[in-house]
């Protein structure tokens, strides 16, 4: 008994050493609050059993530096060049992935070696050039779906605004450090920042992310239509996707701008500034651009009036208590026809666009006149309260002449 | 004076038997109004009966057709199998109305690309939530809509 006592007493605490991890008893001692070892419990890594040794190699249960450095596979600290190859060992096995993160795709080097980035890195040894940590942060990684990662979809334009907003970090590429203000002022931006919508773009959705690139100007067809699938369906079939392509011009950017694409407004069509179409067309130009785009501009306002008219009278019904589902409906119809009219802008051809406006003409003109009548049987109604009123006070009035004759 | 006096009478009597009468009318027609169906469907509803059947249904270009449920839209497709399905039209995304294209097989939002399969499913682009599923009954040429108990 004795000497089983003495031997647990031996062994137990070389057993609870072996299993200790001293690269972090270690590194906690000498580094700041917010050292690799202090945040690594916040790593999506870390939370998914994936330790030190697994990225740097050693051996966590040796507490000499100098033995660690000796084991068999210690990687250390890899270089800037050496960091895509370094998490590439496992991210791109996909065996190994199968087994932690199978829905992660495997292909992040290969896409990345194709990125403006990757390029650089290789090509030019470029020390400043994105790698893999610059965005999703080194030792307290998250996923694109954890709110505080560098990589959720409200974070990707801070995260990409980190370098490219940074007019002195970027001063040697020649290339303009506004995108994340303009994103900021942007339609898309208002919806991701603002508006918390998660299905608006963020810079990945348009650049990609692991292949980061500008997108080419004759493939903006294909990246924009990602989401505006029919505006971009009905440019190549337009006249406009020859022209433009003849003057190089890129088709979604030259009129809706890049980063600053702003909520689009019915004074980009037309005739006159604001109009987009006056930068390239002139009365004199030899074409019908102008009339064309006069003419969408009153298919578009006729719409917008008509809405705002039978806007206002149902608003009137709705206001007098009357039931007014059906023209509310209605007035979705409405909206729908709307929007399928400025979509159709796109197809630059008066007769694809103008069975839409008539169709939203003609439903407002139906709300209104049904408003109109809605709010006339209201006075009815009205009136005939009165006249009840009246008839009731004189059967009141009778029936006490009636009563004081009884005999 | 005495003829001038019943004559008086006459009307009030007369008046107050109209009066009378035409306060019973004022209960019995709004009674009858209740009891007969209304043109307009009721604000909020759980089901009810399409005013076209599936031949209209299949003589829209798309196999679908919309139609007015309580307060919302709701959109019937006939899918290439030959099933009715029906659901909300009102797409999750930003609230445009959903259209059947049975070219891919899907419900497709054409404001931002937005698709949802034949089940109402949100299977890409912006939407964040499925297309709410009525149950659809068909009986003889007529067709039934209802919401799905929750």
């Amino acid at each position: 008994m004795k000497k089983l006592i003495f031997i647990l007493i031996l062994f137990v605490p070389v057993l609870v050493l072996a299993g200790q991890n001293n690269c972090l008893t270690c590194h906690q001692d000498f580094e700041d609050d917010d050292g690799p070892s202090h945040i690594f419990s916040r790593d999506v890594h870390s939370q998914k059993g994936i330790g030190c040794v697994d990225c740097h190699g050693g051996d966590a249960s040796l507490e000499d530096m100098d033995e660690v450095r000796e084991v068999r596979g210690y990687r250390g600290v890899p270089s800037h060049r050496e960091v895509p190859d370094f998490c590439a060992r496992c991210h791109s096995d996909a065996t190994y992935m199968r087994n932690h993160n199978p829905a992660l795709a495997t292909d992040q080097l290969d896409k990345y070696k194709t990125s403006v980035h990757g390029e650089r890195l290789y090509r030019n040894n470029d020390k400043k050039v994105a790698n893999c940590i610059s965005c999703h942060s080194v030792h307290e990684m998250g996923n694109g779906k954890m709110p505080h990662s560098s990589t959720h979809p409200f974070n990707i334009p801070y995260t990409c605004g980190k370098c490219h907003s940074n007019p002195e970090y970027m001063a040697e590429y020649g290339i303009a450090t506004d995108q994340l203000h303009n994103f900021e002022q942007s339609v898309h931006g208002k919806a991701l920042l603002e508006k918390r919508d998660a299905g608006a773009p963020a810079c990945n959705d348009c650049h990609s992310n692991h292949g980061a690139a500008p997108p080419g100007t004759e493939n903006l067809a294909a990246v924009c239509g990602t989401c505006h699938a029919l505006e971009a369906e009905l440019f190549v079939k337009s006249p406009h996707n020859d022209a433009f392509n003849e003057k190089n011009f890129p088709m979604c950017e030259t009129c809706h701008s890049n980063h600053l694409v702003v909520k689009p407004s019915d004074a980009m069509i037309g005739d006159k500034p604001p109009s987009v179409c006056i930068r390239c067309h002139s009365d004199n130009d030899g074409t019908k651009g102008l009339e064309t785009a006069k003419a969408f501009r009153g298919m578009i306002d006729m719409v917008v009036a008509g809405r705002e008219e039978a806007h206002i009278a149902l608003r009137e019904a709705i206001t007098k208590g009357m039931m007014t589902t059906d023209e509310e409906l209605r007035l979705k119809e409405v909206d729908q026809a709307l929007i399928q009219t400025r979509t159709q802008v796109h197809s630059f051809n008066m007769e694809d666009m103008s069975p839409h406006a008539v169709l939203g003409k003609a439903l407002t003109d139906t709300v209104k006149a049904n408003s109109a009548g809605l709010i006339d049987e209201y006075y009815f109604r009205r009136k005939g309260l009165g006249l009840a009123s009246l008839f009731i006070t004189l059967m009141a009035i009778g029936l006490y002449i009636k009563i004081r004759r009884l005999p | 004076m005495a003829k001038k006096d019943s004559s008086r009478r006459d009307f009030i009597s007369w008046f107050l038997g109209g009066g009378t009468l035409a306060t019973l009318g004022a209960i019995a027609y709004p009674a009858m109004r209740f009891i007969n169906p209304p043109e307009s469907g009721e604000a909020n509803v759980s089901q009810l009966k399409l005013p076209f059947g599936r031949p209209e249904i299949q003589a829209e270009p798309s196999n679908g057709k919309t139609f007015k449920f309580g307060r919302d839209l709701g959109i019937i497709v006939l899918t290439e199998a030959g099933d009715l399905r029906a659901f909300a039209a009102t797409c999750t995304h930003l609230d445009c109305t959903v259209q059947h294209r049975p070219d891919l097989g899907i419900l497709w939002c054409s404001c931002h690309n937005g698709r949802y399969d034949l089940d109402g499913g949100n299977i890409s682009g912006p939407p964040p939530r499925p297309l709410e599923k009525y149950v659809v009954n068909e009986v003889g040429d007529d067709i039934f809509i209802k919401k799905e108990e929750v």
